[in-house]
C-alpha cells in the first residue's frame, strides 16, 4: 500500500508558561520561545501508516509544509522507519491558514506517485484548527473521514476507517485512495526510533520543493487563499483577587459576605 | 637442648615408588592447563578494553590490597574473616610445598634449622589451622545458616569438602609421620603433634605406619584431583579474581562507562558475548558466587527481580557453554530479562560491593543500550524521558517550570553577560523544572550573593547533561546532548563549575571530559564548604536539628565524596549528627537514579520506602540530602511512611542558608 502522510512541525506545546512569546507581529508564537516539535496527531497518524506498511507492506512517503527547520521532523520520519520525504519550503515566514496548506500539499501531491491512502493528523497542538485533512481531501476530491484511530483493508480496493466519537466509534468503508485526519488511541502511540535508524535518516535525501516549483505564487502566500486572518494574539493575564472581610463576629462576617455575594449576584 | 640447626625432616617418608606422583603429575597439570586455557581463549573473544593494564604499580598496590590484604573481603566480617583464614592458609601451604619442592626436587637444602622450625613448622601448622577452621565456618554457613544471597551448588559444596579432607589428611599425616618416626623436632608443629599423640592412644605404631602409606596416596589423589578439577570450576577465582582485581577500574565508578564510536561500532550496545571487552568477560569468570552484589542491591532488596549476581552468573554459563556469535543474551534467561535490566537505578552498590572487583553496572548499561538503541524496546515512561530529551533536552515531560523560573528577582546574569564570573552555577533539569527544588537552588543563590561570589547561570540555555539518557542506555543521545552543552561552555568560556546536583557533577566531572571538556567542576556543598573555610560565609544561628545525611550514590560511590558534605552539615547545627547505618560509600539509593525517577514503582516495591524507613528507625529530626532526585524520592519515601513522626526533607543549602540567614527561606 502507497501511504501519504502529512506531518507538521509546530511549536512545542509543553511550552512552559513564563518562557512563551508572541512576536513583533503580534499575530502568531515567536518561534524563538520553545523548540520544534512535531505534532503529535501528526505522530500517530505515521505510527498508523507504519503499523499498516509492517502488516502489508508498502511505502510511505511523508510530506510537509514549513520553515527549513520542519526538515527535522521529516527526519524523525524517516528515523521511524518512513521511506521518503519531501519538504514545501515556506520562508515567508507566516503562517498559512488550514486552506492555504492545503492547497500547497496537494500540489506536491499532485507532483508524486499515486497513494491509496493520504494521512494528517487530527488537528495541530498550535492552532487547534482540525480543518487542514478535511480541505486537502477537498483539493484532491478525495473522500475525507475524520477523526479515525484505527484502519483496515477491505478486499483490495477498499479501507475500512474507525472514527471515534464521543460515545463510541463509527466505521466507514471507503475506496481507494481516501484522506483520513487521525487521533490518538492506546495503539498508535508513535514508536520510539532505533537509534541507528536515527543516523541512518540524517543520511537520507529530503526533496526540498519551493512555493513556485508547486506553481504557487510566493508573493500571495499564504494572504490571497487565507479566508480566515488572526487579528490578534495576545497571552491572557491571570489575575486573582483576595479580600479578606474584616469584622468583629462571626454574623457580622457572613452579613457582610452576603451583602458582596448578592452585589456580585446582581453585576453578573 | 637440642642444637636446631640440625632441624628438619624426611621428605618423601614411608613412600616407596615416589615416581608414580611426578607421573601422576603430567595429567593432572596438563587437565589444569587445558582448563585454564579455554578460559583464556574465551576471554581472547572480547572486544579491546582500554587501559585496564596500564600503571602497572597502582594495580600492584591494588592488588596487594585486595587479594593479598583482603581489604574489600573483610567489609563483611564473618564471611570475610573465614574467607581470609582459608585464604592465608592456603597462601601459607602452598609457600610450604614450594619449600619442600625446592629442598627435595632441586636438592637445595632450605628447609632446615630455625627456618623449619618457625615457619615450615609452627607458623604452618598454625595457618593450616586457621584454613581448616575457616573452612568448617563456611560448612556451618553454607549448610547451616545458609544466608540467601549464597548460590547453593553440588559444585561449591564438593570444594568445600574436598578443601576440609585435604587439610585434615595433612595434618594426620604429619601426626602420624611425627609419632612413627619418633621426630624429635615434632612438638614444633603442635596440629599435628596433638593429631599424632591422639592416633597413638588408640592405634599401634605399626598400623600407624599403614595408615600413613595409604592416607598420604589418597592426600596425593585429592590434591592432583583437586587442582585438575579446580580450573572448571568456580575455584579458578584464585587465579582470575586476582587477574580481575589487577585489571580493576582506577577511576571512580563514575567514569566506568564506555564510550560508542558511532561512525564504527557494529553494534549499539551489548547482545551477545563478543560484544563485551576481555575484562568484561574476565569478570564473569572472577566470581565466586558470593552474593553480596544482590545483597546490596538496592532494587533486589525491595523485592524486585533484578539481581546483578545472576546476571554474572548466567552470563558466565553462557560463557562456558561456548554460546556462538548468534547467540542473544537479552532475555535468554530470567535474570536477562529486558525488564529487569530496567530495574537497576544505577547506584553501583553492586559494584562497591564486590570484593573481586566485578563491574556489573556497566554491563548491566551496555544491555540497556542495546535494548535501547538497537530495539528500541524499553519501558514506556523511560521512552517519555527520553523522548521529552530530544524534544526539550530535559526529561521532566509535562512540567510546568522554564529553567528561568527559579531565578526570578534573583538578579543573577547570564554567562554571556558578565566577563568576571568566579563560577557558573549550573541548576540542572532536576532543581530547575522541579517546584520543590527550585527552592534548593535559590537558597544555593543567596548563599552565594551573600558571600560575595561573582557567578552566571546559563538559564534556559541549559540543557541536561546526558545523564539520564546515558543510564538509560541512550548514548547516542548523551553524546549530541553532551557535545552541544561542552560547546556551550567553550563559547561562554566557562572553567568553574559549581553545581547542587550529584548526577550533572559526576558527568561533568567523570564524562564530558572524555568528550573533549575542559573545565573544573565542584559540588555545591564542597564550594560552600570552602566559602565557610575563607571566611566568606558564616554562620549566625546554628540550629538544633538532629541531622542525618544521605549519602547521594553519584557523590559517594561514584566519586568518592563523602566528608565534605558532612563538615558543612556539621556546622549548621548545634546538635551532633546522626548517622544512617548505611552510609558513605555503603549509602543506600533513594531510588531515583538511573533513570527510575521517571518510572512508577510498584507500590510494595519502593527503594525510596525502604531507605525511609532505615531513615524513621533512627533518631534524626532532618534529613540532609544533597541531590535533587533524593529529595525527591526522600520526601515522597518519608511522607508517605513517617506517620505522626516530626521529620523534614532539606537539601543541603536549604540548611546553610537557614544558619546563615537565621531564618527558613522560600
Amino acid at each position: 500500500m502507497n501511504i501519504l502522510v502529512c506531518l507538521k512541525q509546530i511549536l512545542d506545546p509543553e511550552v512552559p508558561v513564563r518562557d512563551f512569546a508572541i512576536d513583533a507581529s503580534g499575530l502568531q508564537a515567536d518561534p524563538a520561545c520553545a523548540n520544534q516539535v512535531t505534532n503529535i496527531f501528526c505522530e500517530n497518524a505515521l505510527e498508523t501508516a507504519l503499523q499498516l506498511k509492517d502488516l502489508h507492506g508498502g511505502k510511505i512517503t511523508l510530506l510537509t509544509l514549513g520553515p527549513e527547520s520542519a526538515e527535522d521532523a521529516l527526519r524523525k520520519g524517516l528515523a521511524m522507519k518512513a521511506d521518503e520525504a519531501y519538504l514545501i519550503l515556506n520562508d515567508t515566514e507566516q503562517l498559512p491558514d488550514s486552506a492555504a496548506t492545503a492547497k500547497a500539499l496537494a500540489a506536491a501531491i499532485d507532483k508524486l506517485d499515486a497513494f491509496d491512502l493520504i494521512l494528517a493528523g487530527r488537528e495541530s497542538g498550535d492552532w487547534g484548527a482540525g480543518q487542514t485533512g478535511g480541505l486537502l481531501a477537498e483539493e484532491l476530491s478525495l473522500p475525507f473521514t475524520a477523526f479515525v484511530d484505527q484502519i483496515s483493508l477491505e478486499g483490495e480496493e477498499r479501507l475500512v476507517l474507525r472514527q471515534q466519537t464521543d460515545s463510541g466509534w463509527k466505521s466507514f468503508s471507503s475506496p481507494k485512495p481516501t484522506v483520513a485526519s487521525i487521533t490518538n488511541s492506546d495503539h498508535n502511540l508513535p514508536r520510539i526510533p532505533k537509534t541507528r535508524d536515527i543516523i541512518m535518516a540524517n543520511r537520507k535525501p529530503v526533496t526540498t520543493w519551493s512555493l513556485e516549483e508547486l506553481g504557487i505564487s510566493q508573493d500571495s502566500f499564504p494572504t490571497q487563499e487565507t479566508k480566515a486572518r488572526v487579528r490578534q494574539l495576545s497571552i491572557p493575564e491571570a489575575k486573582s483577587d483576595c479580600e479578606f472581610i474584616e469584622g468583629d463576629s462571626v454574623e457580622e462576617k457572613i452579613e457582610k459576605l452576603a451583602d458582596k455575594i448578592a452585589a456580585i449576584a446582581r453585576a453578573v | 637442648m637440642m642444637d636446631h640447626s640440625e632441624a628438619t625432616r624426611e621428605v618423601l617418608w614411608n613412600i616407596s615408588n615416589g615416581w608414580i606422583m611426578y607421573a601422576l603429575l603430567v595429567p593432572t597439570a596438563a587437565i589444569g592447563i587445558y582448563g585454564i586455557w579455554k578460559r583464556f581463549q574465551s576471554w581472547k573473544q572480547g572486544l579491546p578494553a582500554e587501559g585496564r593494564l596500564d600503571n602497572p604499580g597502582k594495580r600492584l598496590r591494588f592488588l596487594w590490597q585486595h587479594a593479598l590484604l583482603q581489604r574489600r573481603n573483610m567489609r563483611q566480617r564473618f564471611a570475610g574473616i573465614f574467607h581470609a583464614m582459608i585464604f592465608w592458609g592456603f597462601i601459607t601451604l602452598t609457600i610450604a610445598t614450594t619449600v619442600v619442592m625446592i629442598d627435595h626436587d632441586f636438592g637445595i637444602p632450605i628447609m632446615k634449622g630455625a627456618f623449619y622450625l618457625y615457619f615450615q613448622s609452627l607458623f604452618v601448622d598454625v595457618l593450616g589451622l586457621l584454613a581448616l577452621v575457616g573452612v568448617a565456618l563456611a560448612g556451618y554457613r553454607r549448610w547451616k545458616t545458609k544466608p540467601t544471597k549464597l548460590v547453593y551448588t553440588d559444585e561449591a559444596s564438593m570444594i568445600l569438602i574436598l578443601v576440609g579432607i585435604i587439610l585434615a589428611t595433612g595434618f594426620m599425616l604429619e601426626g602420624w609421620r611425627i609419632v612413627a618416626t619418633n621426630d624429635p623436632w615434632g612438638a614444633w608443629s603442635p596440629v599435628g603433634y596433638a593429631t599424632g599423640i591422639v592416633s597413638a592412644q588408640f592405634f599401634s605404631v605399626e598400623t600407624l605406619i599403614q595408615f600413613h602409606l595409604w592416607c598420604w596416596w589418597f592426600h596425593l589423589v585429592l590434591v592432583f584431583g583437586f587442582l585438575a578439577w579446580a580450573p572448571y570450576t568456580k575455584m579458578l577465582h584464585p587465579l582470575t579474581s586476582a587477574l580481575n582485581i589487577y585489571a580493576a577500574n582506577l577511576e571512580p565508578v563514575g567514569a566506568s562507562l564506555k564510550t560508542i564510536d558511532f561512525e564504527k561500532a557494529e553494534t549499539f550496545g551489548v547482545n551477545a558475548l563478543k560484544q563485551f571487552t576481555w575484562k568484561d568477560l574476565l569478570d564473569l569468570d572472577a566470581c565466586t558466587e558470593c552474593g553480596r552484589c544482590t545483597d546490596a542491591c538496592p532494587a533486589n532488596t525491595v523485592g524486585k527481580a533484578l539481581s546483578p549476581r545472576d546476571i554474572i552468573l548466567d552470563l558466565r554459563g553462557w560463557l562456558h557453554e561456548g554460546a556462538d556469535d548468534e547467540f542473544k543474551l537479552i532475555g535468554s534467561t530470567d535474570s536477562l530479562e529486558s525488564d529487569r535490566l530496567f530495574e537497576c537505578t544505577s547506584c553501583a552498590a553492586c559494584v562497591d560491593a564486590c570484593p573481586v572487583s566485578i563491574e556489573q553496572l556497566p554491563k548491566i548499561v551496555d544491555m540497556r543500550r542495546f535494548q535501547v538503541m538497537e530495539e528500541a524496546e524499553f519501558p514506556e515512561t523511560m521512552q517519555q524521558a527520553v523522548n521529552s530529551l530530544e524534544e526539550r533536552q530535559h526529561p521532566y515531560s509535562g512540567s510546568q517550570f522554564s529553567r528561568a523560573d527559579w531565578m526570578q528577582e534573583l538578579d543573577i546574569p547570564h554567562a554571556s553577560e558578565t566577563d568576571d564570573a568566579e563560577v557558573l552555577v549550573w541548576a540542572g533539569c532536576g532543581a530547575s523544572l522541579v517546584e520543590r527544588n527550585q527552592k534548593s537552588i535559590r537558597s544555593l543563590a543567596r548563599l552565594l550573593k551573600k558571600a560575595g561570589v561573582k557567578f552566571s547561570v546559563l538559564g534556559r540555555d541549559e540543557k541536561c547533561t546526558g545523564d539520564v539518557a546515558r543510564r538509560i542506555g541512550n548514548e547516542f543521545l548523551f553524546e549530541s546532548l553532551a557535545k552541544e552543552n561542552i560547546d556551550n561552555f567553550k563559547k561562554h568560556k566557562v572553567k568553574k563549575v559549581v553545581t547542587a546536583c550529584p548526577h550533572c557533577f559526576n558527568t561533568f566531572r567523570n564524562e564530558y571530559p572524555q568528550l573533549g571538556a575542559d573545565f573544573e567542576t565542584v559540588h555545591h556543598s564542597a564550594y560552600l564548604g570552602s566559602l565557610i573555610n575563607e571566611g566568606r560565609l558564616k554562620i549566625t544561628v546554628a540550629s538544633e536539628r538532629r541531622i542525618a545525611f544521605h549519602d547521594p550514590c553519584y557523590l559517594s560511590r561514584h566519586n568518592n565524596l563523602t566528608e565534605e558534605p558532612r563538615d558543612l552539615l556539621n556546622s549548621t547545627s548545634q546538635v551532633a549528627m546522626t548517622e544512617l547505618p548505611r552510609n558513605r560509600q555503603n549509602s543506600f539509593c533513594c531510588g531515583g537514579g538511573g533513570g527510575m525517577s521517571f518510572v512508577d514503582e510498584p507500590s510494595d516495591k519502593r527503594v525510596n520506602h525502604e531507605r525511609a524507613r532505615e531513615i524513621l528507625n533512627t533518631d534524626a529530626d532532618t534529613v540532609a540530602v544533597g541531590c535533587p532526585f533524593c529529595t525527591t524520592m526522600m520526601e515522597d519515601g518519608i511522607n508517605a511512611t513517617k506517620g505522626d513522626r516530626k521529620i523534614e526533607v532539606r537539601e543541603i543549602s536549604e540548611l546553610l542558608d537557614e544558619a546563615c540567614n537565621g531564618e527558613s527561606n522560600t
